[in-house]
């Protein structure tokens, strides 16, 4: 019925007076079918994870709770923070779930959390956590070296992150607009803050930026476009997260990656509870569960996550979260430093650094 | 001028300034540091960098030129398929309308294929000349132009038809008969008459490309316009910033908006009382009528490449298509996925009711705005056209912003309610935002209409009412499709307003693009690309009947 509607409204556009009935009647008829809820409780969340992890926990939650209604919505993690942010007033959001923790810190900062400290938090390392229990870092988020295995043998790939720099890889660098990521940012913080430490200012820090923005063919706006640059091969090498190249291994992509040999500038991926949440006990109730054994084998299992809980056993988890816990070698990043500073060292990244290596623009 | 016009055209000034101007004025006091002390410190760091004005300035010519290459493809493409008749020209009439139907994300994707680097045009080449390297590089202000003449001539070409559909016949004739030549006949009657619909094009691509955020942001390289400039400042976290940079591009907007009203102070140009269209041009000779046909079928390949490509794309099983010139495998494997899940055909439902009632509600308000300001005239009415224009001179992101932020408090006394979480927004921003569209093209086309019909029809003893469906409806008609059209087919493939304003229920398809590519499924994202192309095509179709009475 909707489809004739709206075809009507369309077919004859010279007279608005048909198309308002339709829209009455459109109107009338969703009133009716937004009015009927089924008389379970509706846990809303907010969402930067595939529709392949949410809807996953979505079913399994919902079969052992029937009288709960997950429902999520997926944007991008900068998307949520905007959402929660101006619906403060007004929260829609029972659940912000996923992204970095630095934008979480940036949504307690504006106090658009609630504190709820689930169970299993004790589990989580202390640096994971908010001091005043509103996030807790769920799973791990590992930044990687990425290479097209079609051009690149594993032995030839880069294997720490000053290999990026390395003339073989002149223009055949993609990097993912750093702005817009928060893994991007990660390990550009990484860069000035080992500077920082090991000469006490950030020049040597963005000396090696700007290197790299030399090496760089290109900052893509989004994954999507990065993955299929990479893989017809307009660029050879990048930086990203291990759970899309993971995904992306699957589904027979020829990219791999590499753990950079001299440490992991390891991301929490996060959960909250969101302030005024129109259900907080249910909403609890989900968090709950989300860092529970069940949901974090469920996730490492069927959506390649893997777990920031430090007490689960190993044996529980599936062979590649084995192997990749084995690997990893995790390096501390002060998160004070990066939340003091990141945000004045992507401007000034933005600023003077990009494009400066690279083609000369016309006034 | 009677008072009840003037108290009409009041009450709508209101009626906009509540849904438009009020969202933005939060913003500018927001801007302002209203909330916690006035400030003009953000102006201030503004003004002092280069590079802030810089972005600026490029917004500006960027804006410039693309007005003038779209003009240049849109006209003459307007005239020949309006003017000239052969075999096929109505179906491929609609089709050659379709790059402004070019999906989200996936578009791009698509164009990527195409002329990208590793695109099939550049491969093409590589193997012809033997080229050790791809011949370009999809970058700088070119590829952004390139990107806006593709996407924009379609407002040109739109309207150029919709007026000359209801040029009289009688004013060639005359002109003829007076002996003047084919060219002095289009310079001195044609174009004059067009001005309207060209005025109004002009402002609509100018304002597109101002708030145009994806051509400059992938193409653009480090090219920084002002709506790249917004968004970085924005996912910096220096919400300030960001405010600042918004009013300024807003402000360029409405000072291109008065200057565009010096250019065409916009007189009425009803000067004639039939309204016969002129015949189509039938070409005797076979050859000629033939040779016009395949130049029909040529331009609309070459237009809609980027649309065959995405159709290749979606054919694509997930991995199998890597650096070979064609893809090895083909199967229809993603439509299956698409078709054996009612949950992912919910989206497309979502967006088509979604874009059906805002665009009947932009037409219903554009048409009567429009109306209203040309009959008032003075201050009032040109307050009233600067409202309909208003949604466009700010980026899409912004705007819905603004818009959820005004209506997620309940303050009735403040006239602002609670809509955010509630089906109502996501239609309600999609009609605002189409308003400059619908508003732009029930201008041109009431400008055209000759007030001695509606007196006639006054003298005869028609009520207003009567006069309005049986005289004006009717005379507008075709430039009211063309904005129409337009305004169904953004709204059906919005994707910057969706993201920030739909809830569950109202799940559109852009959304689910975007889905289907975080998870690396390029070809169900072209699938679901593929799907709004249908119904695109579908709507331009039944425009074409619609404009053929």
């Amino acid at each position: 019925m909707l489809r004739s509607l709206s075809f009507s409204g369309i077919s004859k556009p010279g007279r608005p007076g048909r198309p308002i009935l339709c829209s009455l009647a459109m109107a009338w008829a969703l009133t009716l079918a937004v009015g009927c809820g089924d008389g379970r409780t509706p846990v809303t969340i907010y969402s930067p994870h595939g529709r392949d992890l949410l809807q996953l926990l979505e079913d399994t939650y919902e079969k052992n709770h029937p009288e709960i209604d997950v429902r999520w919505l997926d944007m991008g993690s900068q998307d949520v923070y905007d959402r929660i942010r101006f619906e403060a007033a007004n929260p829609q959001a029972d659940i912000w779930f996923g992204g970095p923790d630095t934008i979480f810190a940036r949504g307690a900062e504006d106090g658009l959390l609630e504190p709820f400290r689930p169970s299993w938090a004790d589990a989580v390392p202390e640096a994971s956590q908010h001091p005043k229990d509103l996030y807790f870092g769920v799973y791990l988020a590992c930044p990687i070296l990425v290479y097209n295995s079609a051009a690149v043998s594993p032995d030839d790939a880069p294997s720490d992150w000053d290999d990026l720099l390395d003339p073989r890889w002149d223009d055949e660098v993609l990097i993912r607009d750093p702005l817009a990521s928060g893994t991007m940012r990660t390990v550009f913080g990484m860069i000035l803050a080992k500077s920082l430490a090991e000469t006490g200012d950030e020049a040597a820090g963005y000396d090696w930026l700007r290197r790299l923005d030399a090496q760089t063919k290109e900052y893509t706006l989004n994954p999507a476009l990065l993955f299929e640059k990479l893989t017809r091969q307009e660029g050879l090498v990048s930086i990203w997260e291990l759970t899309d190249i993971l995904l992306l291994e699957e589904r027979n992509s020829p990219l791999r990656y590499r753990f950079a040999s001299s440490g992991t500038p390891v991301i929490d991926d996060s959960i909250a509870l969101v302030r005024g949440a129109p259900y907080p006990e249910e909403a609890k109730a989900f968090i709950e569960w989300a860092g529970s054994l069940e949901a974090l084998v469920l996730a490492a299992e069927s959506a390649y996550r893997l777990p920031a809980r430090s007490d689960l056993p190993g044996e529980k988890l599936p062979a590649w979260a084995q192997k990749v816990l084995s690997e990893l070698r995790a390096i501390d990043l002060d998160s004070d430093l990066l939340a003091e500073n990141g945000r004045r060292w992507m401007d000034e990244w933005d600023r003077l650094v990009r494009g400066k290596g690279v083609d000369p623009e016309p006034p | 001028m009677t008072s009840p016009r003037r108290s009409g055209a009041w009450a709508l000034a209101a009626l906009l300034a509540w849904l438009v101007g009020y969202p933005l004025l939060i913003t500018v006091g927001e801007a302002l540091g209203l909330g916690s002390g006035f400030t003009l410190e953000f102006f201030q760091t503004f003004a002092q960098r280069g590079g802030e004005w810089l972005a600026l300035w490029r917004s500006l010519w960027i804006s410039l030129a693309s007005v003038i290459l779209s003009a240049l493809v849109g006209v003459p493409l307007g005239f020949f398929f309006e003017r000239a008749e052969f075999p096929g020209r109505r179906l491929l009439g609609a089709l050659v309308a379709l790059p402004v139907a070019l999906p989200p994300l996936v578009g791009v994707i698509a164009f990527l294929f195409l002329y990208g680097e590793s695109g099939f045009v550049s491969r093409a080449l590589m193997a012809l000349f033997r080229l050790e390297d791809a011949p370009w590089s999809l970058g700088g202000p070119t590829a952004i132009l390139l990107i806006h003449t593709y996407s924009m001539y379609v407002y040109f070409y739109l309207f150029t038809r919709a007026a000359l559909a209801r040029l009289d016949s009688s004013l060639l004739e005359a002109s003829a008969s007076l002996g003047a030549g084919g060219r002095r006949t289009f310079f001195r009657v044609v174009l004059p008459q067009l001005r309207p619909a060209l005025a109004g094009a002009s402002l609509l691509t100018f304002m597109t490309s101002l708030a145009s955020f994806s051509a400059p942001y992938i193409f653009g390289g480090g090219y920084r316009v002002m709506t790249t400039q917004i968004v970085a400042s924005k996912l910096n976290g220096d919400l300030e910033m960001a405010r600042v940079e918004t009013v300024m591009l807003a402000a360029m907007a409405l000072v291109a908006l008065a200057v565009m009203r010096l250019l065409d102070p916009g007189q009425d140009l009803g000067g004639t009382v039939r309204g016969i269209p002129p015949a189509r041009r039938n070409f005797q000779r076979p050859l000629v009528r033939w040779g016009a046909s395949i130049l029909g079928y040529v331009l609309a390949l070459v237009l809609l490449l980027p649309h065959l490509t995405l159709m290749l794309v979606s054919l694509v099983p997930v991995g199998t298509w890597t650096v070979e010139a064609l893809p090895p495998v083909l199967a229809l494997g993603n439509y299956g996925a698409l078709f054996a899940d009612p949950q992912r055909l919910q989206p497309m439902l979502n967006s088509a009711w979604m874009a059906a009632v805002a665009t009947a509600g932009a037409l219903a308000l554009g048409l009567l705005s429009a109306r209203a300001s040309l009959r008032v005239k003075g201050r009032l009415g040109r307050l009233l056209e600067s409202l309909i224009a208003l949604p466009w001179a700010i980026p899409g992101t912004v705007f819905a912003v603004a818009l959820a932020t005004t209506f997620s408090v309940r303050a009735p006394q403040f006239g602002r309610f609670l809509l955010i979480g509630t089906p109502w927004i996501l239609p309600l921003a999609y009609l605002l935002r189409n308003l400059p569209l619908t508003g732009r093209a029930a201008f041109s086309g009431l400008r055209q209409l000759n007030p001695a019909l509606e007196e006639a029809a006054a003298s005869l003893g028609a009520g207003p009412w009567r006069r309005f469906r049986k005289v004006v409806l009717p005379m507008v008609r075709p430039a009211l499709a063309a904005g129409g059209v337009l305004a169904f087919i953004t709204a059906l493939g919005d994707f910057v307003t969706s993201i920030v304003l739909y809830t569950l229920d109202t799940r559109p398809i852009s959304i689910e693009i975007l889905a289907s590519l975080r998870l690396q499924d390029t070809g169900l994202a072209a699938a679901y690309g593929v799907l709004l192309m249908t119904f695109s095509t579908v709507a331009f179709v039944v425009w074409g009947r619609e404009k053929g009475v």
